[in-house]
């Protein structure tokens, strides 16, 4: 901390640079982790047991030359990687062979145009299925997760200010049961239960629905959202409130609470204008790492409510063996959560004049 | 992060595990926890006794048997195969607690022996550790234990594996912190100075201490594999060969338990996978408080409410600007008898007056303060006396009344301007913050103004208004705080120890802008401090408290030539005279009493050189002085002195 004027001059430059190289850095962590995911991603999949198309067309009875053709399609007939015909160790390949031509370089390649192979399901290009159900999981997760947080706040403020009294007990007791519900399974509840109390079974429109005009189309999809979207708000709001009661906890203990008190403004006054924005920064950072865990119940929800979102990719991708599709989802999620990550890790640096680069 | 409260000294391991679970019997909620963890546990272990049927048994089931309600004959009704739901709900658990169990048990000794590796020895080891942590952290893991269990084989083994060796990431970090901060431990440093090997420290000094954590982490780690596990089970993703919750739901889900109606074969599995769940959960809220037990008060609760006297009139001819009288404060907390913090403290303030208070820490000095505020924390309670302060008893007020009077009528500066501000706002904000709530009616344009002019009387440049007080020096946010203190000119101003913590030459620089801004605009301060010295030079009037009565009560030439209380001359004599060099100074042995603790008699007894029978049962009343000037102390020796 600086601890005279002429280091008080300085700081505000400091800030400005620290803020640069800061986002610098975070940045290349993130493209770290992405280039480690896409690795990881491409040597997973080759450590199946037997070959990939084999696997994934599963069918003993195919010819040789049929399987063949497959490989070929696939690109499963090249290298892995230089020196290696597979990632059998014994199997040594051609060194001399191209490493332009291996396995991983295509892979590689192909990942910058945009190109994640077919699905052996349904033939269709993966980015483009993967591309058609993005946007539906970002709006469910996005819905979600905005009431979570809201609901989630709002209570944790409630409990932190009334701490010790009933309103805290209860808010804790909801939130420490929630937390422990499958997210499937109160997914299955609700589903059951609405099924039999007029919320559509599941998907994400009515069939038939394509010549209605728009609006009617629009509250087609907002009923089917219903019920998806109450199950995550409850599965997540638990959390949340559990964090936001602590954290405010230890901000109305701090000292300039009290000044806030002692300069005679009002409970409200002080929480709104001196407790809450303090309290709600490290929520920024949980919302973040959770991220990754919401992901998660987006492919438990998705399945049980069949919303045609990349959870539901994936559900169906391991029921039919649909490597490619699995593939390209698994690298599609992980890299959207890490991008949210930093971007949440950027705002936290934003949003606290406190946060010291070093 | 959880961090515990460590002992100085290294006991025996044994001793904390024993202290812990002393501990841990009187937490209800990790008690419950506990119990249902184990119930479930006994269920499983003697699962063949428990069930009436062989798990997945089809022998003698017909088509009338599937999907068949609860009955006496199956408790929790017959699945889609047409078998008994609460068999294979008691053999479930063996799945969800096997796999709970061994992968949590991979987890938490690769995270263990990273985070210990991490924190221990520091340098590249830490950071290469560190850093892949972290970019294991941000991968997604339920999307990729689900794709590598997907690519090799669902069997028991393979998902005990891929859960435990992909959930490690938070107990490594923790783990690690932990470790650095028992490193720097003395006895740790200890025994590295004596040359015991590193594996001996890490297993008899680091580990215990990182133990506890680690439990709690455990019991973390356990309940997020057991959903994992019935996740995977849910999604297809289990071993066929044996039966457990999540795969009794993926198929009561695919197989018509929805369309038929079958809710049994639904709520079954799923309760058994929450009480699990909660059960783990409540056991590491349990451990969790009990390693890190923390108050749960703040400084928005409630306060005990005034048992003040109806409101007296003030006496008097001259009123002086706040009077208090007979003021007297308890700490309050459940099952003990209540503290006496301030008893019987009464005393003036004419306007322009600066009152010194001072005593030891500990005698109630703050205390006392905050009361006449009432901003005493939730266990404070005024239980008797009057604050006068324009024409109103402030014991007597509302909140709302209250709020009015601080700030525009007593202000008052904190000792350790460091926390005092709010670090996430500008500090001109926070002094612009006091003018609009107490002077509604100051032109909005002129605030800006005002704040300069504010800063510029405590010597802070206009330019650093907009400045956050992290960017300040501590000296620069004291007087930040003055200007704040001033900003809705109120006639009292209470300075609590406003230079403790700062150097002397800034401390001097305060006090004189205290003692300056006091003759400038005719304020009436009370001065807290441990600094006779100070006192002498700018007070007109001290109070000397002792373990929170008044000791003595005058003016200062009287308080520093005629002293009558003996704890107000042992006072002076610790403390040093440029008129007298040859003084030898002397300390008072011992401590304050402490409040739960208070002498029977005077409390100034069992330190005093004065003492005699009497103080030891009787405690002093206050007594007058006789001789021009308003004099106090409360000492049976100055009773019926003329």
């Amino acid at each position: 901390m600086p601890d005279s004027g002429i280091a008080l001059l300085s700081f505000r430059e400091d800030i400005l640079l620290n803020r640069f190289q800061n986002l610098i850095r975070r940045i290349g962590w993130a493209v770290l982790t992405i280039a480690f995911v896409i690795v990881l991603n491409f040597f997973l999949f080759r450590i199946l047991p037997g070959d990939p198309a084999r696997a994934g067309v599963h069918d003993p009875r195919l010819k040789k030359d049929a399987v063949e053709a497959i490989r070929v399609r696939f690109g499963l007939d090249k290298p892995v990687i230089n020196c290696f015909d597979s990632l059998n160790p014994v199997k040594f390949g051609n060194c001399g062979v191209n490493p332009l031509e291996t396995q991983f370089f295509i892979y590689v390649r192909n990942l910058f145009i945009g190109e994640m192979g077919f699905s052996y399901h349904t033939n269709r290009p993966v980015t483009e299925i993967l591309a058609e159900r993005l946007w539906n999981t970002v709006l469910l997760i996005g819905a979600g997760q905005i009431l979570s947080v809201i609901i989630g706040v709002v209570f944790g403020i409630a409990a932190a200010w009334k701490a010790r009294t009933n309103i805290d007990y209860g808010a804790l007791t909801v939130s420490l049961l929630v937390w422990s519900l499958p997210t499937f399974w109160l997914g299955i509840i609700l589903l059951f239960w609405g099924s039999a109390n007029g919320f559509p079974i599941g998907g994400k429109a009515t069939p038939g629905m394509s010549s209605m005009p728009l609006s009617v189309r629009w509250g087609d999809i907002a009923e089917h959202m219903i019920l998806p979207t109450i199950t995550y708000t409850l599965v997540y709001m638990g959390e949340y409130m559990l964090i936001m009661r602590s954290s405010l906890l230890d901000v109305l203990s701090e000292d300039y609470i009290l000044t806030a008190k002692a300069k005679g403004l009002s409970t409200f006054q002080i929480l709104r204008d001196h407790a809450l924005k303090n309290a709600m920064l490290p929520l920024v950072t949980v919302i973040a790492i959770n991220l990754g865990f919401t992901v998660a119940g987006a492919i438990q929800i998705e399945s049980v409510f069949s919303w045609p979102g990349l959870g539901l990719s994936i559900f169906e991708a391991v029921n039919r063996r649909d490597f490619p599709v699995l593939q390209g989802a698994f690298l599609l999620i992980a890299v959207a959560v890490i991008a949210a990550n930093l971007i949440a890790d950027l705002t936290y640096t934003y949003l606290d004049p406190r946060v010291k680069m070093e | 992060m959880t961090e515990l409260a460590l002992k100085k000294n290294a006991p025996p391991a044994s001793s904390y595990l024993l202290d812990f679970w002393r501990k841990l019997q009187k937490n209800r909620m990790g008690l419950v926890g506990l119990g249902m963890l184990l119930s479930i546990t006994l269920a499983a272990v003697f699962a063949p006794v428990i069930s009436p049927y062989e798990p997945s048994s089809t022998a003698d089931v017909g088509a009338g048997d599937i999907y068949q309600p609860p009955s006496a004959e199956h408790l929790f009704g017959t699945d889609d195969a047409g078998t008994d739901i609460f068999t294979n709900f008691i053999y479930g658990s063996r799945v969800s607690l096997t796999v709970g169990f061994f992968a949590a048990f991979i987890s938490i000794v690769v995270g263990g022996v990273l985070g210990i590796v991490a924190g221990f020895f520091g340098g590249r080891w830490e950071n290469f550790i560190m850093r892949f942590t972290d970019i294991m952290l941000v991968i997604p893991d339920l999307p990729l234990i689900v794709v590598v269990v997907a690519l090799t084989k669902p069997s028991l083994l393979n998902i005990i594996f891929v859960i435990g060796l992909l959930g490690w990431t938070t107990t490594a970090r923790v783990v690690r912190s932990q470790t650095l901060a028992v490193k720097s431990r003395k006895f740790v440093l200890r025994a590295r100075a004596i040359g015991a090997g590193r594996g001996h420290i890490i297993w008899r000094h680091v580990l215990p201490l990182v133990m506890p954590i680690l439990v709690v982490q455990a019991v973390l780690v356990v309940s997020l594999a057991v959903l994992n596990e019935s996740t995977l089970a849910f999604l297809g993703l289990s071993d066929p060969t044996t039966v457990s919750w999540g795969q009794m739901l993926n198929y009561a889900f695919g197989r018509g338990a929805m369309s038929t109606g079958a809710w049994w074969a639904l709520v079954a599995p799923g309760f058994g996978i929450v009480w699990v769940v909660l059960g783990l959960t409540l056991l590491g809220q349990g451990l969790e408080q009990v390693l890190n037990p923390r108050l749960d008060t703040h400084h928005l609760m409630p306060g005990r409410p005034n048992v003040g006297k109806e409101a007296e009139v003030q006496s008097g001819a001259t009123k002086p600007v706040l009077e208090v009288r007979n003021l007297s404060i308890d700490y309050v907390s459940q099952g003990k008898a209540p503290a006496h913090a301030i008893e019987n403290v009464s005393f003036s303030l004419k306007e322009g007056e600066l009152l010194g208070l001072v005593g030891e820490s500990g005698c109630g000095k703050t205390t006392l303060m905050l009361g006449l505020l009432r901003l005493l924390p939730q266990a404070g309670q005024i239980v008797n006396g009057s604050v006068f302060f324009g024409g109103k008893n402030l014991t007597m007020l509302t909140e709302e009344e209250m709020n009015a009077v601080r700030w525009s009528g007593i202000s008052i500066i904190f000792q350790g301007a460091m926390n005092a501000l709010n670090p996430v706002r500008t500090v001109g904000d926070q002094i612009g913050e006091a003018i609009i709530k107490h002077m509604p009616g100051y032109p909005k344009e002129k605030i800006q103004g005002r704040i300069t002019e504010l800063l510029d009387l405590v010597g802070i440049a206009a330019s650093h208004k907009d400045s956050f007080p992290h960017q300040y020096s501590g000296g620069m946010r004291q007087r930040a705080m003055i200007a704040m203190a001033l900003a809705c000119n109120p006639s009292v101003v209470v300075a609590d120890e406003p230079t403790t913590a700062l150097d002397v030459m800034v401390q001097a620089q305060i006090l004189e802008l205290l003692a300056e801004l006091r003759r400038k605009l005719g304020l009436a301060v009370i001065f807290v401090t441990h600094d006779l010295g100070v006192v002498a030079e700018m007070c007109d009037r001290v109070l000397v408290m002792y373990g929170g009565v008044t000791a003595e009560y005058a003016d200062v030439d009287t308080v520093y030539n005629d002293p009558r209380h003996p704890y107000t001359q042992e006072l002076l004599k610790a403390f040093p005279d440029l008129t007298k060099p040859k003084k030898k100074l002397s300390s008072i042995p011992g401590y304050p009493p402490r409040l739960d603790a208070l002498p029977p008699g005077c409390r100034f007894a069992p330190r005093c050189p004065a003492v005699f029978e009497r103080c030891r049962t009787e405690q002093p009343a206050i007594h007058a002085i006789p001789g021009g000037a308003e004099h106090v102390a409360s000492c049976h020796l100055v009773e019926g002195v003329k």
